[in-house]
């Protein structure tokens, strides 16, 4: 009894000084940051101005506009979504700033969807979400690092990793241009490098590379010396495996410098909209290889496909859904589910307990399976291969979705047999 | 990566004027006399030298509370610098005492008000001198009690080294003083300190002009002389970098490595980066944010690609000289070469710094490229190599171990480029655990005693740069500005005087109180004075020596 009187005891003081430590360092909070009874506040940042903007400055419009059908729809637990939305244009500087608005000024429950292998790593090492117990959900970036639990532990990957693509592609090109003359134009950072891991992992060699610096594409000059090397080194196949404005600015580039080898075009830069809006005319995507793995977005027979235009055309009527939205929406709608299995009174914990316990079973578009554990942080681990049409849409070889799965390591490329589970009722979390 | 515009001219050096401090009151005497006193009203001035020679000033208010504030200024440079030398020249060595930061009046207009007096040495020797004012202040604590016999608290701060020379006071004599804030204080360790300026400097010398000596320099007059040369050689790169930061251009005097880099298309500004970042040198200064761009074809190739390098340029030219100066001055007391890198991986350094700063470095192949230029293996990159029984008497200095003994105020800018945010993190660091184990202490104690609470003694404050960005340019030709004054957060012990009353108000109150202020008031008194934070979960890096020896 003395003893139970003790600890006791321990307990009331221990929490006294605890909290006088806290109350020491910042005001008390009446309830989880963020997490209001009428809303849920969460912060993404990317790039919606300057060079690499393009194709991924729509996807917050995208998670808009499923929020605020869920919050038509009662929002969750009778509490509405809001998103905060911070342009960092693709500057790890300007995302460690802009992410410690989100935390310290906007009082953001979670991070949502921030964008760039360079930008998370930057915020990683600075802001620390991981150490203060804040969920970065779904990051914007298939750097197979995110994934590491230890290292990133409030942090949940949602793309297949790059070498999860890289090894996949190679398999395709090993399938269908056995004996070309191949090329590969790759950032020249952690991005670049977890694919040249993959491509080496599925022992695929390359007759040219070309790295290039993250910006570059921007600058009048790098376009034409990417296309010139890959040109002198006798390229006949090229994967373009840069972000959408790189992807562009080298399409762009060879249609004008008369190159054109089968391109390939890996699933950052590969959204036919950005491309085209950059100045690149559609036959010059035409049949070039895509990579996806979501439905394709002119599939209006899928029932996702179908919804989520809906949703997003009724609120941005003068847009054109494409891949980034599509993914976009089903970030949203992954959030929701996360944010509805977290509880009645959602925490920064709970919400990471919630997608631990539950997050392999979200509902979800995509085509290839969620991996969530308490071990695992690893999102989709799959693609599906297909050719752009003289529009420039992606669509399946032969209209059959054929996806492959495999993992960041050793683990081969597999033809998966993942059936999708129907969309629950009106597409809204259960 | 090349620019395309030319709008990067002109980038004026900073200052490190804040290292020479200003000048209050000065009446010769004995030494190890009774203090001479002016018995003037409402502040009366004294004046003593204390029994190792060092000058000391005491400045009392007639409404005397009993309680007094210790001052140490920062580092004094112990050579004289010759006149014409850019940023430090003219400097002649000084030992004028200071009793509050920089002679701010208002600071101690603020304390006399409250009837709080003022005292503070110039000390006896300048260079690196913790063991010595140490005891210098030991004894001018002891002066003033005899001179002033109501004296019933002593609380202490300082800037710079005398931060550590504060810290070091609370750390070896608790009793003596009932509260601290040491602001902008130097590491725990002088081979931290110099292992940050060392590694630039290093790299300066090995890629831009490899006739800089960087250490090991001579005794005597002709110690100094190779001193100043390379100061003047230091200056000489950091100009010619400054002028080619566009381009890309390398300095004329770069050696057979840097020459074989700018060959390999690899720009300066990268090269000068990554010795930066390597160094562990904060990459906002003075006028770079990392954030901004002008108006136009540069808004985001200026914040992505060149002004982490500027940054550095500014940084590091104060980290040179510091480099310079205070190896110079540890080497006379240690008896030798105290730099030694022979063993620094630089690779390992920047495994961050260099995802985070990819596009300004130019990418991975670039990266790869400077980082075997500079390893070991490289002959055309020599380490130094220090001498072992000189390193031992260096490290054998005083040397603080962050024990926290009374209610302790830190303040630093996040990005102060020679006194680093991280020698306070480590502080706060290692009072985590203290603070954790003192608790674990208690509720054992509370077995026999009952419980006594555990009071936290640690007050951090961040001088914070603005996450808005802060560069300005020239409306007409892009160019950035660089004659305004220093941003918040930046510069060497940059305080403003808000600050620095919010840091005395605090200070005072937990010497009378033994209670740091916290809840509301605390939150109040952070927002009106200004640019700081108080988030615990914020979080500086530790210099880059710690790398090597964890």
């Amino acid at each position: 009894m003395k003893a139970m009187n003790r600890r006791k005891l321990f307990t009331v003081c221990a929490t006294i000084a605890v909290a006088s430590l806290a109350v020491t360092a910042i005001p008390a909070q009446a309830a989880e940051v963020g997490v209001s009874s009428s809303e849920i506040k969460l912060g993404m940042t990317l790039p919606m101005t300057g060079t690499a903007s393009p194709g991924y400055n729509k996807i917050p419009g995208a998670v808009k506009a499923y929020f605020d059908y869920v919050n038509a729809n009662g929002g969750i637990n009778g509490r509405k979504l809001t998103l905060v939305v911070k342009d960092d244009q693709y500057v790890p500087t300007l995302a460690v700033a802009k992410t410690n608005e989100l935390i310290l000024k906007d009082k953001v429950m979670a991070l949502l969807a921030p964008l760039g292998t360079a930008n998370n790593k930057a915020v990683a090492s600075v802001v620390n979400p991981g150490a203060r117990g804040i969920p970065t959900l779904f990051v914007n970036t298939g750097f197979s690092g995110f994934a590491d639990k230890k290292k990133y532990p409030t942090t949940f990957s949602l793309l297949p990793s790059y070498i999860m693509e890289a090894k996949i592609m190679a398999e395709y090109i090993k399938d269908n241009f056995a004996g070309k003359k191949l090329g590969l134009l790759y950032q020249d950072d952690d991005f670049g490098d977890d694919a040249l891991a993959g491509f080496k992992q599925a022992g695929l060699n390359f007759d040219v590379k070309v790295a290039y610096a993250s910006g570059s594409q921007g600058d009048k000059v790098s376009p034409a010396q990417w296309v010139t090397k890959l040109q002198a080194g006798g390229a006949e196949v090229v994967i373009l495996f840069g972000v959408s404005s790189a992807t562009a600015a080298a399409l762009g580039t060879a249609s004008v410098m008369k190159f054109a080898p089968q391109w390939i075009l890996g699933s950052v830069g590969g959204d036919a909209t950005t491309i085209k809006a950059s100045g690149v005319p559609a036959g010059v995507l035409y049949n070039a290889v895509g990579a996806s793995f979501a439905p394709a977005t002119t599939d209006t027979a899928d029932e996702y496909v179908k919804l989520f235009q809906e949703i997003y055309l009724k609120a941005n009527p003068t847009e054109t859904f494409d891949n980034n939205v599509m993914v976009g929406m089903n970030t949203a709608f992954l959030t929701a589910q996360a944010l509805k299995a977290a509880g009645t009174n959602p925490t920064r914990k709970s919400l990471i307990a919630a997608i631990e316990k539950s997050g392999k079973n979200f509902a979800s578009a995509a085509l290839v399976p969620l991996n969530y554990s308490t071990t695992s942080h690893v999102g989709y681990n799959g693609y599906w291969f297909g050719k752009y049409s003289p529009t420039g849409d992606l669509k399946p070889a032969g209209g059959v979705y054929t996806v492959y799965t495999t993992d960041s390591g050793n683990g081969a490329v597999v033809k998966s047999t993942y059936k999708r589970p129907a969309m629950p009722a009106k597409g809204l979390p259960n | 990566m090349k620019l395309s515009s030319t709008k990067v001219r002109f980038v004026g050096f900073v200052s490190a004027a804040a290292l020479i401090t200003g000048v209050l009151v000065s009446i010769p005497v004995a030494a190890n006399a009774a203090p001479a006193c002016d018995g003037k009203s409402p502040v009366q001035s004294c004046a003593g030298v204390t029994s190792d020679g060092a000058p000391y000033s005491m400045m009392v208010p007639a409404n005397f509370n009993g309680t007094v504030a210790l001052y140490s200024h920062g580092y004094r440079y112990n050579v004289d610098i010759p006149a014409g030398i850019p940023i430090v020249g003219g400097y002649k060595i000084t030992n004028t005492p200071e009793p509050v930061p920089g002679g701010n009046m208002t600071v101690a207009g603020y304390l006399f008000s409250q009837g709080v007096a003022i005292i503070g040495s110039g000390f006896a020797r300048q260079g690196w001198n913790l063991d010595s004012a140490l005891a210098t202040n030991v004894e001018l604590i002891d002066t003033f009690k005899k001179q002033f016999p109501t004296t019933k608290k002593v609380v202490a701060w300082g800037s710079s080294l005398g931060g550590a020379i504060t810290q070091a006071l609370a750390e070896t004599h608790p009793e003596l003083v009932s509260a601290v804030a040491p602001m902008c204080m130097a590491d725990t360790s002088v081979n931290a300190e110099l292992t940050m300026a060392g590694d630039f400097l290093w790299g300066v010398k090995t890629l831009f002009d490899p006739t800089i000596k960087g250490g090991n320099y001579s005794a005597g007059a002709a110690g100094n002389g190779e001193a100043i040369t390379d100061i003047v050689k230091v200056l000489t790169v950091m100009g010619q970098l400054q002028a080619g930061v566009s381009s890309g251009a390398w300095p004329t005097t770069s050696s057979a490595t840097g020459k074989a880099l700018a060959a390999g298309g690899v720009p300066s500004r990268s090269a000068l980066l990554l010795l930066g970042l390597m160094a562990g040198l904060p990459t906002q200064s003075a006028h770079f944010d990392s954030l901004s761009g002008p108006a136009g074809a540069l808004k985001l190739t200026f914040p992505l690609a060149v002004s982490p390098a500027l940054a550095i340029l500014e940084n590091g030219t104060n980290a040179a000289i510091l480099a310079i100066l205070a190896t110079q001055d540890v080497e006379l007391q240690a008896g030798g070469a105290i730099f030694d890198n022979t063993k620094t991986d630089y690779s390992a350094r920047i495994v961050n710094e260099k995802v985070i700063y990819n596009a300004a470095l130019s990418g991975n192949t670039v990266i790869n490229a400077l980082l075997g230029a500079l390893s070991a293996a490289n002959p055309g990159a020599p380490r130094a190599v220090g001498n072992a029984a000189a390193i031992a008497k260096m490290n054998a200095l005083q040397h603080n171990t962050g024990k926290i003994n009374v209610p302790t105020i830190l303040m630093v800018g996040v990005a102060d480029p020679i006194t680093p945010a991280g020698a306070s993190q480590l502080v706060v660091d290692k009072y985590a655990e203290q603070y954790a184990a003192e608790k674990v202490a208690a509720f054992k104690a509370a077995k026999v005693n009952g419980f006594v609470p555990v009071r936290n003694k640690l007050l951090m404050l961040w001088n914070q740069t603005s996450g808005k960005g802060y560069t300005t340019f020239d409306s007409t030709t892009g160019s950035p500005i660089t004659s305004t004054p220093a941003a918040q957060g930046t510069n060497h012990c940059n305080f403003t005087t808000s600050q620095l009353l919010m840091v005395a108000k605090t200070l005072v109150s937990a010497g009378q109180t033994g209670e740091l202020p916290r809840g509301g008031a605390l939150v109040t008194a952070v927002r009106k004075a200004g640019s700081l934070a108080i988030d615990p979960l914020f979080r500086a890096p530790l210099l880059k020596y710690y790398n090597e020896q964890s």
